[in-house]
């Protein structure tokens, strides 16, 4: 019978129900492409981040993470890349080997980052052959050819054709020397990481370091950056190696994870501001509609209507109109994330972020996008309504009885 | 509701209820002693003001009193908490108001069912109950109907019906006729005598319609608040 009750009085008023169910709806759907864009756009950096430079998992040999060193590297990287690529969600796996070194041209010369990498493998994972702004990408065949961060040309004025001279140390203690060709000018997107980046053919880069079929980082590129945990646990467990440290994203790239976490927070913050709107719209209405029914009340206590039961009447009519807003809310929302997921929105000016240029931001359909949203309505609306419910619980039946 | 020893339904002893408007202390009721028997029909009688209705709602616990004690066949009303009030009244008290006394989003078969459904009466029972009293009162064709399509007197006769259907002890009626007309009013006043007759409802109402006063057989005037005279009809 509550239900009854509370059922037609929302039909009795009904501007005051549209007006209450509108502004739950509203911020539903506020709430909803909020989610959705703070998901989409992040999700979005963070693959972007992942999959086109580091790497979603990476390999290394145990500490090489806390503190790299020429001598902690992998030997096996054949046999470990059959049992990675078994693993579920795994989409590549990529070699690549690390030194540090001076180049020189002419009378300029610059502290370096080599970067040996596998150029078919690098350039299927991470498209390091699209980054490639001048010149050409690599052979399949090692050849003495290196790319250059656009920065780093920059510093030793150099240019595609030039020969650098690189000096480093080599993994059997030799001065490790020698001469590569400029064969493509990288932008990778990010300033910091071009100003020195040298990339080499992985066999040139082990033969300069004398680090021949050795690698320093396996670098794993997953299916779905969702599923990264348990295709990180998996290859752990397949591994089985104490000797090698299986790291996600989020272990390796600290200070990117805990700026994105920093960003997201304002999603909630957001979510927060919206929230208090609804609240404010719900209490103000749901007061009115207490104090205009007070005589109402009065007379359902006198017939017997417990205080329990008449606070439950105030809180299924506010709970009826939230549960309308929000599968209303729903609809509308899938609506504009799934426009929005497919077709994203232009940004007036790139910009970018851990490296990686976006022109474009995408939001995302997920559960969360809606669950969020509508507990947070809901119990908003449950929360906001208790005061005017006890109100109307409370209140003698005699006085309540006297108000018109 | 269990009979207390020499039938009183009702027991007041030294009521006094004072308001406060404006800070200002207001005495409506002065320490009221009375008794009221099981099958009376009584009427409180008096001017605007004299604390008719205020009496009303506090012998029914709809109000609390400021000093003295109401027993309610033999319970002590001060002693009960709010739910265990409200329980007593759906199970003992019917209540028929001056007016505005039906629930505007229940048809009329509702809210004469209301109370019944609140008891927990099974639903064949209280189909049976509400068709057979819509019958004696003469709404059987208004089940269907939100109150707003109703006139006043059958607005209070449906408030009638919703107050006996759950067959209560004791039926309170503030100012029952106060909105009707002298034949609606006639009528209505009718209708409670007979289901007083009949089955020895207590009923108590407060009015200052004379033609109502002539159908109580007990009248209880009171005056500032104080019971002036109490009489009963031979």
């Amino acid at each position: 019978m509550m239900f009854k009750i509370a059922l037609r009085n929302i039909f009795r008023r009904k501007r005051r129900s549209i007006i209450t169910m509108l502004t739950m709806f509203v911020g539903f759907v506020l709430a909803a492409i909020s989610i959705g864009w703070s998901d989409g756009t992040y999700n979005n950096i963070i693959d972007s981040f992942t999959r086109n430079r580091l790497g979603h998992i990476q390999i290394h040999s145990q500490g090489y993470l806390d503190k790299p060193s020429l001598y902690k590297n992998i030997e096996n990287y054949d046999s470990l890349r059959n049992v990675i690529a078994d693993i579920a969600g795994v989409e590549f796996t990529t070699p690549r080997l690390f030194a540090s070194g001076l180049a020189s041209l002419n009378d300029k010369s610059a502290g370096v980052r080599i970067i040996g990498v596998d150029p078919e493998i690098e350039s299927r994972a991470t498209h390091l052959d699209r980054k490639v702004a001048e010149g050409r990408y690599f052979s399949a065949q090692p050849s003495n050819k290196a790319l250059l961060g656009r920065g780093l040309a920059k510093i030793l004025k150099a240019s595609v054709g030039d020969t650098i001279v690189i000096i480093s140390q080599a993994a059997d203690g030799s001065i490790a020397n020698d001469l590569y060709a400029v064969f493509g000018i990288v932008e990778s997107g990010d300033k910091m990481e071009d100003r020195a980046s040298f990339y080499l053919h992985l066999e040139d880069a082990q033969q300069l370091l004398v680090l021949q079929n050795r690698i320093h980082e396996i670098a794993v590129i997953c299916d779905n950056l969702a599923d990264v945990p348990q295709t990180s646990a998996g290859i752990e467990e397949a591994l089985n190696d104490s000797g090698l440290d299986v790291a996600t994203w989020k272990e390796f790239a600290k200070s990117f994870y805990r700026a994105m976490r920093a960003d997201k927070e304002g999603m909630w913050i957001m979510l927060v501001v919206i929230l208090i709107m609804v609240a404010v719209g719900v209490l103000n209405t749901v007061l009115m509609s207490v104090l205009e029914r007070t005589h109402e009340y009065g007379v359902l206590r006198a017939l017997g209507t417990a205080p329990g039961q008449v606070f439950r009447l105030v809180i299924i009519e506010v709970l009826i109109i939230a549960v309308a807003g929000v599968i209303i809310g729903c609809g509308l929302s899938y609506l504009i994330n799934d426009a929005l997921s497919a077709h994203g929105v232009p940004l007036p000016e790139t910009f970018t972020y851990g490296g990686v240029e976006f022109k474009r931001m995408y939001t995302e359909v997920n559960l969360r996008s809606f669950y969020i949203p509508a507990l947070s309505v809901v119990v908003s609306a449950f929360l906001v309504s208790i005061f005017p419910a006890v109100k109307a619980a409370r209140i003698p039946p005699a006085q309540a009885m006297r108000s018109v | 509701m269990n009979k207390k020893e020499n039938n009183h339904v009702v027991m007041a002893q030294g009521i006094v209820k004072e308001y406060r408007e404006d800070k200002v202390p207001v005495k409506a009721l002065r320490g009221i002693d009375l008794t009221i028997d099981e099958g009376e029909f009584t009427a409180i009688v008096g001017p605007s003001g004299s604390g008719k209705t205020t009496f009303l709602n506090v012998i029914s616990g709809l109000d609390d009193a400021t000093g003295g004690s109401v027993r309610l066949s033999g319970k002590l009303l001060s002693e009960m908490s709010g739910k265990e009030l409200s329980d007593f009244r759906r199970d003992n008290i019917g209540f028929i108001f001056q007016s505005n006394n039906l629930i505007p989003v229940l048809t009329v078969e509702e809210n004469v069912e209301y109370v019944m459904l609140l008891q927990g009466v099974p639903k064949k029972e209280r189909h049976e109950r509400v068709k057979k009293i819509l019958a004696d009162l003469g709404l059987e064709d208004m089940a269907d109907r939100r109150p707003n399509r109703l006139s006043g007197g059958q607005q209070q006769r449906a408030g009638v019906a919703r107050a006996m259907v759950s067959k209560p002890a004791l039926v309170l009626a503030d100012e029952p006729t106060a909105s009707l007309d002298s034949e609606a009013a006639e009528s209505l006043m009718e209708i409670m005598r007979e289901l007083n007759e009949k089955s020895k409802i207590t009923f108590i109402f407060s009015t200052h319609d004379q033609r109502v006063m002539k159908k109580a057989r007990r009248l209880i005037v009171l005056k500032d608040g104080k019971v002036d005279r109490d009489e009963v009809k031979g």
